[in-house]
């Protein structure tokens, strides 16, 4: 804060302390390191970005409800048998088999066992099928929740970079904001003073009151002699008065050279000033409010 | 007129505030009145051990007459009472029961005052919160005036405070919070109160010089003066001291006055001084750029008053409503509640010529035309004179009765603290006038003498929510 002076009656203790609070609050985040960044980001992301657009609790609630779970293994499947034409038959009992195999046609002459072996033959079959195939997509789906996994823990680090990245962008653009409302004050004033500056400077023009009448005389001159009113002249060196004239669009020649000879030698210095663009301020010309000289031409 | 001032304890080496208190106003009114101070023979305030004989002796040309304290207070005691009373519901004699073991303890005192009451037009209680203001009270109603020096404490939040704010003839209040905070409590605002707080002999002249000589002080330096003690805010106020003078590199001093039970960092930009007399307090205050308060809790700081009579600013602690509404009125002073607001603050007055002699000017027309004695004996003579005409007139308080046998032991009064949170905060600010139209903006406009109530905007959280546990006396925060 600035010395200044003060009256007792001037202080308004209340006023005063407003106005620390509020640069306080306004210096904030000038000097924030990464812990307090970080901090901000969790706790009160509000102050920095628009809480309609990003939750300040965001990361916070990304944790809860995406907690890591480890993915079940699947249980094994129970023992499938293999039914073939003689399981029905079979026995471990040799001699029950041998009658089995006697009474055989007798069987047949009662029912027809060949569907029912065939179903059943067939039902194992699809079984180790089902089998098989749930195996193969509990991999799969398993395989999918792994890469999701990885996926969320990037999201997640994209999401925080993105949450730290907006958080000091808005910090930042604060100090921006500052600095640019700083640098406008700063212009007003330089405006202002360069104002006030050009209001006391006096104007003095470099014709003196006294080369009035030899301007004239050199717009007599030129009347009479349009050629020779070329500027650079060496008549115009020796009156500082005299206004110096130009012509505009004066063409050159088809040769490309100047049209009169006279100037091209006599005035050696001209050419250069001849070949500016029309609109190439002349200094020799001085600054004066009429202007009106080389209008004539 | 005859005029009793009651007091816990009373002595001229005493500088506890509302004992120091006591002792101004006693010695101020003895020039007008026939004052006797009725007190206990206690000096310690955390166990009030009878330390003094009983009987009567003179201090500076004033009767003190002494009586012995039945019982000692027992701090662990103490404070599981006030743990009850503060966060439970209870009931009256338990309430009772917390006051008593508080203390001083002094029936003797309070059986001389039901005795010898009538002799005495006026008895002047001194700290509302103690044994011997709610008993004396009750001892002599009609002749009652309480002096509360209450702090935001939920002391004052305890039931059977109500009544005693009600039933006094007078309140001589120290601060325009302390007021409003008993008013919302109690419902009392048709008892005659005024603000009077306490005045300062504060010399003419200063030598600083002196000082500066005396113990090599050199440079700019800013004082502290007081108690140095973590619940005074000196802790708080070290650490930001010392953060200041490493992130601004100024070339400043912190000066200690005052006995300290904390250790005092060893930093060779702090210094203490240790216990001072009056005349050299006056002389380092009056050298130094500023006197730091860091005090969460006060009912007054005379300290603060005596640096604005000596023209010199005050930078306070905000959080304390007392001070802050202080520094508002008298545009003397600046606060803070953070470090950063501190660094702010600290640096606008020590670092600004101009801006450090006006708030010390304002700070000297506040005192002169507030806290000079002659301006606060004039307040207590229009109080006498105001309750003698109310006696003319046939005006008394009553006393409300205490609940029957069976009610005070009914546990259904709402704890302490939930009665002082639901008490205004925050400083009480003076209306500022409205300029007159087509006449261009008036300065100063500021009522200093009885600013209306306007409550600032603070945080929710009592101060004592905010900071500070309860002590081992009983007690949160600062008080004692």
């Amino acid at each position: 804060m600035a010395d200044f002076s003060l009256r007792s009656d001037q202080i308004d203790v209340e006023q005063i302390m407003k106005q620390i609070r509020t640069r306080i609050k306004e210096k904030r985040g000038v000097d924030y390191t990464d812990q307090e960044i970080r901090e901000l980001a969790s706790v009160k992301l509000e102050r920095f970005l628009d809480p309609r657009a990003v939750r300040s609790d965001l990361l916070a609630a990304y944790r809860r409800q995406r907690p890591p779970v480890p993915l079940p293994s699947l249980p094994g499947p129970p023992e499938n048998y293999a039914f073939e034409d003689v399981t029905i038959y079979e026995s471990h009992r040799g001699p029950l088999r041998w009658i089995r195999k006697l009474l055989n046609p007798l069987l047949k002459l009662l029912f027809n066992p060949n569907p029912l072996i065939h179903v059943l033959n067939l039902q194992s079959k699809i079984n180790d099928y089902t089998w098989q195939t749930m195996a193969a997509q509990f991999d799969r789906v398993g395989q999918r929740f792994v890469t999701r996994d990885e996926l969320d823990t990037l999201n997640y680090e994209v999401l925080n970079n993105l949450v730290l990245e907006l958080t000091k962008l808005g910090i930042e653009n604060r100090n921006l904001r500052m600095r640019l409302e700083s640098m406008g004050t700063r212009l007003d004033f330089d405006e202002r003073r360069q104002r006030a500056f050009e209001g006391l400077a006096q104007f003095k023009p470099v014709a003196a009151p006294s080369a009035v009448p030899s301007q004239a005389d050199g717009e007599d001159d030129d009347d009479g002699d349009g050629a020779e009113g070329a500027p650079g002249g060496a008549g115009d060196a020796g009156r500082p008065g005299k206004r110096r004239r130009r012509r505009r669009g004066r063409k050159r020649g088809p040769e490309g050279s100047p049209q009169g000879p006279q100037g091209q030698q006599a005035q050696p210095s001209a050419g250069s000033q001849q070949d500016r663009p029309a609109s190439a301020p002349s200094s020799d010309i001085p600054n004066t409010p009429s202007g009106g000289g080389s209008d004539q031409q | 007129m005859n005029l009793a001032v009651v007091v816990q304890r009373y002595g001229a080496e005493i500088n506890g505030g509302a004992e120091l208190h006591a002792r101004y106003i006693a010695e101020h009114l003895a020039r007008h009145h026939a004052v006797e101070v009725l007190t206990t023979c206690a000096r310690d305030y955390v166990t009030w051990r009878n330390e003094w004989p009983s009987g009567t002796e003179q201090v500076n040309g004033v009767t003190v007459r002494r009586f012995p304290v039945s019982r000692e207070r027992h701090p662990e005691d103490f404070a599981k009472h006030s743990e009850r009373i503060f966060t439970l519901a209870h009931s009256v004699k338990e309430e009772l029961a917390w006051l008593e073991s508080e203390g001083p303890t002094s029936p003797a005192l309070i059986k001389h005052l039901a005795s010898s009451g009538s002799t005495y037009d006026y008895v002047l209680f001194f700290s509302a919160r103690y044994y011997h203001a709610y008993h004396g009270w009750r001892a002599v109603p009609a002749k009652a005036v309480l002096v509360p020096t209450a702090e935001r404490d939920a002391a004052m939040g305890v039931s059977i405070m109500a009544p005693m704010f009600r039933g006094v003839r007078a309140l001589m209040y120290n601060s325009f919070e302390e007021r409003a905070m008993i008013q919302a409590i109690a419902g009392n605002r048709e008892v005659p109160g005024v603000v009077v707080g306490v005045g300062s002999d504060v010399p003419a002249r200063t030598d600083p010089d002196r000082i500066r000589t005396q113990h090599g002080i050199a440079g700019p330096y800013v004082v502290y003066v007081g108690r140095i003690d973590e619940n005074k805010g000196c802790k708080e106020l070290f650490g930001h001291f010392e953060r200041y003078l490493k992130q601004s590199g100024r070339d400043l001093t912190l000066v200690l006055v005052g006995t300290s039970i904390m250790d005092i960092p060893d930093h060779p930009r702090i210094r203490h001084l240790g216990f001072m007399g009056d005349a050299d307090k006056f002389d380092v205050m009056a050298g130094a750029r500023a006197l730091i308060m860091p005090s969460y809790f006060e009912s007054l700081s005379m300290v603060a008053l005596e640096a604005w009579g000596v023209g010199r600013p005050v930078l306070a602690n905000g959080r304390c409503d007392v001070l802050r509404g202080q520094c508002i009125r008298s545009n003397a002073g600046l606060y803070y509640e953070s470090y950063p607001e501190f660094a702010a603050t600290l640096h606008a007055i020590e670092a600004n010529p101009s801006f450090n002699e006006a708030l010390g000017r304002n700070g000297r027309e506040y005192f002169r035309t507030h806290y000079t004695w002659p301006v606060i004996v004039q307040k207590y003579q229009d109080m006498f004179r105001q309750l003698d005409d109310e006696n003319a007139r046939g005006v008394s308080r009553t006393i409300e009765p205490l609940p029957g046998f069976f009610a005070r032991r009914r546990r259904t009064l709402p704890p302490a603290d939930e009665v002082l949170a639901q008490a205004p905060q925050g400083p009480v600010v003076p209306q500022r006038r409205q300029p007159p139209r087509h006449q261009g903006p008036s300065h100063g406009a500021r009522d200093q003498q009885t600013p209306r109530e306007q409550h600032g905007p603070r945080d929710q959280r009592t101060p004592r929510e905010q900071h500070g546990s309860r002590d081992h006396r009983g007690r949160r925060g600062g008080g004692r």
